[in-house]
């Protein structure tokens, strides 16, 4: 399943910290209509490179989806920041 | 571990048998192939398949000015076996360049022989990694690890 949300949580010096969900879904659905209009392009791409573009975009598919659960985390004693895709 | 396992490592390592007979014997104390060991250490060992690598960084400097800084980093396996899968796409000539740049940086990886029949075999060999740096200079103290799990 590819990402829906991605959080992204931040704490400054006085430890206060800010979480900001990020719904990826939208972006997926404002990309999509883009990415319907540059297939052509990329298809054309796809061939000039000698890249099977349907495994391309076979590949590029999957690796959306393993973007799901992962996490990178950051903590010094002045800030720290975590993002987590979900 | 079980006792009759213990015995053939214990064999093992002090030169009695060869490997191959260590293998054969854990085999046959095993038992046939479909009955499962109950030793919980064997059990962690066929079920355990890896879901993330993960990199932790602890550095911390000497004077304690900064405080410690901790980074941990979560990476699912499927990202890794489409970034194979990726760059079995790439055209031979953009792989040799791959190749050339991270020679230059002293990582000596062809990846014209990283191909996705033997990612599954690339990915279980994995499930044993544990890489760990301790780094001590005048000023900061680094540790790195990377593992699975």
């Amino acid at each position: 399943m590819i990402p829906f949300v991605a959080v992204v949580s931040l704490r400054n010096q006085d430890s206060r910290m800010f979480r900001l969900w990020i719904p990826l879904f939208l972006i997926w659905l404002l990309l999509l209509p883009l990415a319907l209009l540059l297939s052509p392009f990329i298809f054309i791409a796809c061939l000039f490179c000698r890249v099977n573009p349907f495994r391309g975009v076979g590949v590029m598919w999957q690796i959306f989806n393993a973007l799901t659960d992962t996490r990178l985390e950051v903590e010094h004693r002045s800030a720290g920041l975590s993002f987590h895709i979900l | 571990m079980s006792e009759h396992r213990r015995q053939i490592l214990q064999m093992l390592s002090e030169g009695k048998i060869s490997p191959d007979e260590a293998e054969r014997l854990i085999a046959a104390v095993e038992g046939p192939v479909g009955t499962k060991s109950t030793d919980p250490a064997f059990g962690s060992a066929e079920k355990s398949r890896p879901r993330y690598l993960r990199v932790v960084v602890d550095s911390e400097d000497e004077g304690g000015h900064e405080g410690p800084t901790k980074v941990n980093v979560r990476v699912p396996m499927q990202l890794l076996r489409a970034g194979v899968k990726l760059a079995g796409l790439l055209p031979a000539p953009a792989l040799r360049r791959a190749n050339d740049a991270m020679q230059e940086q002293g990582v000596p990886i062809d990846l014209t022989q990283l191909k996705p029949e033997n990612l599954e075999e690339l990915v279980e060999q994995l499930n044993d990694l544990t890489v760990d740096v301790d780094q001590k200079d005048a000023n900061t103290k680094v540790k790195v690890r990377v593992f699975c799990e």
